[in-house]
Order: structure tokens, then sequence, then C-alpha cells
């Protein structure tokens, strides 16, 4: 695994702002007429977090999530990544391309259902070539996609089709599969929302590991329950934010 | 019959599928035989747990059976090893995903291209562009450029058959195509689905959707592992799955030679006759005035339910039709009256279909003089 810039010890006294969304707004064009998901969302995110972003089905996060990642446009507002420094992005401004190579070595994309492609086996899926510039130049290699398998321990199972796997082991290839590029930051929309309870834990013992080691990663969740799981907490409530439980390192990583 | 000389695009063959797992053994498949010509829209239908998404994993190789053959386009895919396999099914099969599994990180362009590059058919300048065309044909050409994420669900399944079609396959496999989309997006699907078997495609999906089984051309149903018969489905659609699987085990098979006399009027009837295959005749007949036909029944259709229904004997005669042999299944008196005891809609509705019938015969009766 590469280095990631920065490691979790250092963060409780020099927290880095990593994300900063100013009054982000979206508005769907639908035949019923405007529908806004999103009304004016603030919120500065750093590095190491493990932001939970907590609603009910219509709240608007996935469309928040889709907002980061620059899967969907902006109405109005900003999302500045590395805000502050050398590396400062607005990523609405990007060009299509632009964003997309910005996707491909900063963002890592988890669903509720996996995504993977069930006629190639484990390895290919992780394999796959990775868009930078809409070719596909890129290809991870053979060794780097076993390297990511056992990072989620499923190594033995590299040349299986995705049909004779588990869900919850399905859910970790698509974690690899999200880790090929070694991106700083990690969306997860509902990544445990179709798995039960143990093999959940499963998930979140790995999403924890990865936090530990200086990933940000920001999840999408309608389990309240969940809540504890995170070291930060957004309640989003109709397009809004009803609550941030803010910036937060917690005990365990400051005594590092 | 034709389909007796050229092999069914798709055949399996008394295929099985067991599954082990610590609470033991789980039979998924009891011995399928199932034949799909080419350009047939099918729908594999049943109850969560019957075998359906284990019968379609068969057609696709991405599962293997216990036992059986499965032959596509006269290859035994099951020879194959697991790499030829996978090639061969890049090039034979697309198959289209109920969660859509479209890749997050590209396109719906790039997604679309996916199979070209992976199975290396089309050449990489012509890939775009052929990509292009595919979601201009499904529809998705302003949203070409978008990712997954930014589209709808319907739009993500769009794209998705698009994809399916990116190396030009002859057959579609679809599992649950519509379970994650509202009615309209699931319309608009079948549609399309409907414009490819036009186009030649041969389709298959695994749905448990009733308003899209009307839309397809045939359907198949599974029960426990099992196809039920489909013109036992046919004629007795108001059985519950377990109880049409019963009479698909209770029924004797029989074949009857073109013209050949099934029931004859006066005689004593037995069984409940469901016709699998070509047509038969109803007539009266009598040595001293001209016979009279009073209809054809065809594949689906039933008879000799008026006279076990009401007792006594058979009311007219009925043959197979001159110019073809006639396939039925035959369910024996004891085992329809059995099955009417457990379904009562059944019984409803063929009581309905025998006041009608009786309606007909009487009248045919009077217009020719016979009473």
């Amino acid at each position: 695994m590469n280095n990631v810039n920065s490691s979790s010890a250092g963060l409780a006294n020099n927290p880095k702002l990593l994300i900063k969304l100013c009054q982000v707004v979206k508005v769907y064009k639908t035949a019923a007429g405007d529908f806004t998901a999103l009304k004016g969302i603030s919120a500065d995110l750093y590095a190491g977090e493990f932001v939970g972003v907590i609603g009910r089905s219509g709240a608007g996060k996935t469309t928040l999530l889709n907002m980061i990642t620059g899967a969907d446009s902006i109405t109005s507002g900003e999302v500045i990544v590395n805000p502050g420094n050398g590396s400062s992005t607005s990523i609405h401004a990007l060009s299509e391309n632009a964003l997309a190579v910005w996707r491909g070595r900063n963002v890592g994309i988890i669903h509720q259902s996996f995504q993977l492609l069930p006629m190639l086996n484990l390895v290919e899926n992780i394999m796959l070539p990775v868009d930078f510039s809409g070719h596909y130049r890129s290809r991870v290699s053979k060794e780097r996609a076993i390297e990511l398998l056992k990072l989620v321990e499923l190594e033995d199972h590299a040349y299986k089709l995705p049909a004779y796997i588990s869900g919850g082991q399905k859910q970790r290839v698509a974690i690899a599969r999200s880790l090929a590029n070694d991106p700083p930051i990690i969306v997860a929309d509902e990544p445990t929302g179709s798995l039960d309870t143990l093999t959940a834990e499963t998930i979140f013992e790995i999403f924890e590991k990865l936090i530990q080691e200086g990933r940000t990663i920001i999840m999408v969740t309608h389990d309240n329950n969940l809540g504890p799981r995170f070291t930060r907490r957004l309640l989003i409530i109709d397009g809004q934010i009803d609550s941030d439980s803010g910036f937060h390192i917690p005990t365990a990583q400051v005594q590092q | 019959m034709n389909s007796a000389y050229t092999p069914s695009l798709i055949q399996l063959r008394q295929v099985v599928k067991r599954f082990k797992n610590s609470a033991g053994e789980f039979v998924a498949l009891r011995g399928v035989n199932v034949d799909i010509p080419t350009s047939e829209f099918v729908a594999i239908v049943g109850k969560s747990g019957s075998g359906k998404s284990t019968l379609l994993n068969m057609i696709t190789g991405i599962d293997h059976p216990t036992s059986g053959e499965v032959l596509v386009n006269g290859v035994n895919i099951y020879q194959m090893t697991e790499s030829q396999r996978a090639l061969w099914r890049g090039c034979n099969m697309g198959i289209v995903f109920q969660f859509f599994q479209l890749m997050p990180m590209l396109t719906l362009h790039e997604n679309t291209m996916l199979p070209m590059d992976y199975c290396n058919v089309f050449s990489p300048a012509e890939r775009p562009e052929r990509a292009m065309e595919l979601l201009k044909m499904v529809g998705l050409e302003q949203q070409a450029h978008k990712l997954p994420a930014a589209v709808s669900s319907g739009q993500q399944q769009t794209a998705a058959i698009a994809r399916a079609m990116a190396t030009d396959p002859p057959i579609i496999v679809a599992d649950e195509p519509t379970g994650n989309l509202d009615s309209r997006s699931s319309d608009e699907i079948i549609e399309l689905f409907n414009r490819l078997v036009e186009q030649g495609k041969t389709i298959i999906l695994v749905t448990h959707d009733p308003s899209i089984t009307k839309r397809t051309l045939r359907t198949l149903i599974i029960s426990d592992g099992e196809i039920i018969d489909e013109a036992v489905a046919q004629a007795l659609p108001l059985l519950s799955h377990a109880k049409m699987l019963k009479v698909t085990h209770l029924v004797k098979r029989m074949e009857i030679s073109p013209g050949g006399m099934i029931i004859r009027k006066g005689q004593n009837v037995d069984n409940f006759f469901i016709i699998v295959r070509g047509q038969v005749e109803i007539v009266l007949e009598s040595s001293k005035r001209p016979e009279v036909t009073l209809g054809q029944l065809g594949p689906g259709e039933f008879f000799g339910e008026i006279e076990l229904i009401h007792g006594g004997d058979s009311i007219a005669s009925v043959r197979a039709a001159p110019d073809a042999p006639v396939e039925l299944v035959a369910l024996p008196h004891k085992d329809f009256a059995e099955m009417l005891v457990g379904s009562p809609l059944t019984e409803e509705a063929l009581s309905r279909i025998v006041q009608a019938r009786l309606a007909q015969n009487r009248s045919a009766d009077r217009r020719t003089g016979w009473w």
C-alpha cells in the first residue's frame, strides 16, 4: 500500500481540512417541476474522518455523495478538495475529463449492490480498466489485484466468479476494487444495506482498518443504529443538515 | 415437426444441480429438460427458491450442473475449460442483472465498451462508435457520458442492456431485470426486449412479475426444481405451482396419428385430455347423417371435462386433425376429481367452460336437425 498523505496520529492536534462543502444546492428538473434535493449544505470534512451521512430514504444522502464525487453536476455552491493548499481543487469547476482524472486518483466508490461483473472472476473484476481520461490506459496489475484481495482476506477465492461467494465477500471485493488506485477518499452508499448484521461487522472492521491507514471514508446509511460506528455524523433531513456531530478524533487514535 | 430435425438454440438435458452446505444437501434442479429455439422470448417464473436463477446460471455457464448437459448452438458448454467458457460467454451471451452491475467509475459509454474490450471483438477504433450507437438505440445518447450514479435506475438498466448487446450476442439473459424498477421503466425495458426479439435475438428472463409474463412469447414455470408441463400450466392456470407440478407428474403422455380417433361419441370417458401439440377436431358423426364439425382445439386447450364433471358417455367424438399428429397429456378420472376438490377456483373456471360448451353443442345440434 502506498503512503496516504497524512497518518491519523497527528490529526487531533493538527487536523487537515480535506473536503469543504460550501452552500451545495442540487435541483433536479422533472416533468412534474423542479425538485430541490439539497438546499444549501455546508460542512468541513477532515482527513482521517469516518463520516456517516445518515438520513431517511429521499433525504438527499446519495445526492450529497454524488456532489462529493462529482458523479452528478451541482446546481450552485462549491465542493473544494484540499482547500487552502497547492492542490486545492474546486471539483465542479473541472472539465469532464479533468474531473474523471481527479476522481480516478482520489476517490474509491462502493455500492450497496456491489456492482461486480458476474462473468469476470474476482481478480479480473479488480483489474478492470480504470478510467483516467476516457481511455482504458491504466490497468491494475494482477499482483496488485491479488495484494488487494489479500487485504480483504479473499486471496483464496481470487479466481472464482462472484456467483460462488457470499454477499459479504462480494462487498469485500468491491472494497478491494475501490482501493485499486490507492485513493485517499472512499465513498460508500449503503455498503452494508444488503448484508446481515454479522457480515456488516466484517465490512466495518475493514473500514476501520482503512481509517487507521489515514484514509477518509464517507458512508451513506439510513440506519440510525450505525451512528456510533462513525467518528463524524451528519444527519440529513429534507435536503439539509439537521445536525453535525463535528470534527472529533476518538481517544484511541489520539493516544497513538 | 421441424424441431425434431433442427436442434434448438439452447437445449438442457436432464440438468441436475445440488448444493451442499453445512445444513446438508439441497437439490435446486431435479433433471430439467428445456428446448429454446432461436428468436424466442421466454420468461422463467417461479417462487423464491424454486430454482429459477439456478436454471439461468446453468444456461449462462456462470454456475455448472452436477449432472446433465447444456448445449448452446450444438456446443456442450460444460466441456469447455473455465477460460474458454468465459470467452464463449462474452461472444454468445449478453447478461442483464437485477442490480445492473455497472462499473461505478465508468460512464455509461465506457461501461458499454467494456465487453468489446474484454472479449476483444470489434476493432479498438470501432468500439466507441458502436457503444454510442447502442446507447442511441436504447435512447440514452444524451446520458452517454454520465456516470451510473447520475442517471435513474431505469436508465441504468437500459444502459446495462446496451452493454449486454455490445458483442452482438445471439442470446440475452436477464435475471429479474425489472425487479428494481417502477412500472413505467419496466414497460420500457420489456418494449426494448420485444424489439430485440424482432431483430432475431433470443431472450430469456427470470421474473416474478405476472405483468411481464403476459408480454413474453412463452412462460416456463419452475417449481421445486422441476419445470411444469407447459400445456398443463396453460390449461389450468389457476392451480398453485405445487399442484401444477403434481398434475405434471400424474399425466400420461400420448401421441395420436393424423386423423386418429381419441374419444368416440357415446363411449365412456375416463381421462381429462390436454393438447400439447397439434389440433383436434370435435365432431358429431353418425351412420345416417353427414358429419358435423363442432370446432377445433389447439395446444393448451383441453377436452373430456364435460363427461368427467357431469358423468355419462361422450357427447361428441374427438379426433386428431387430418394433417398432423397430436400430442396429448391425459389425467386419469380419479386424479382429475382430486384436483378439482383441491382447487375450487379451477373447478369454478372449468364449470363455466362446460356450460359454454354444452350451450354451443346444443345449438349446433338444433341447427343440423339432430334433435
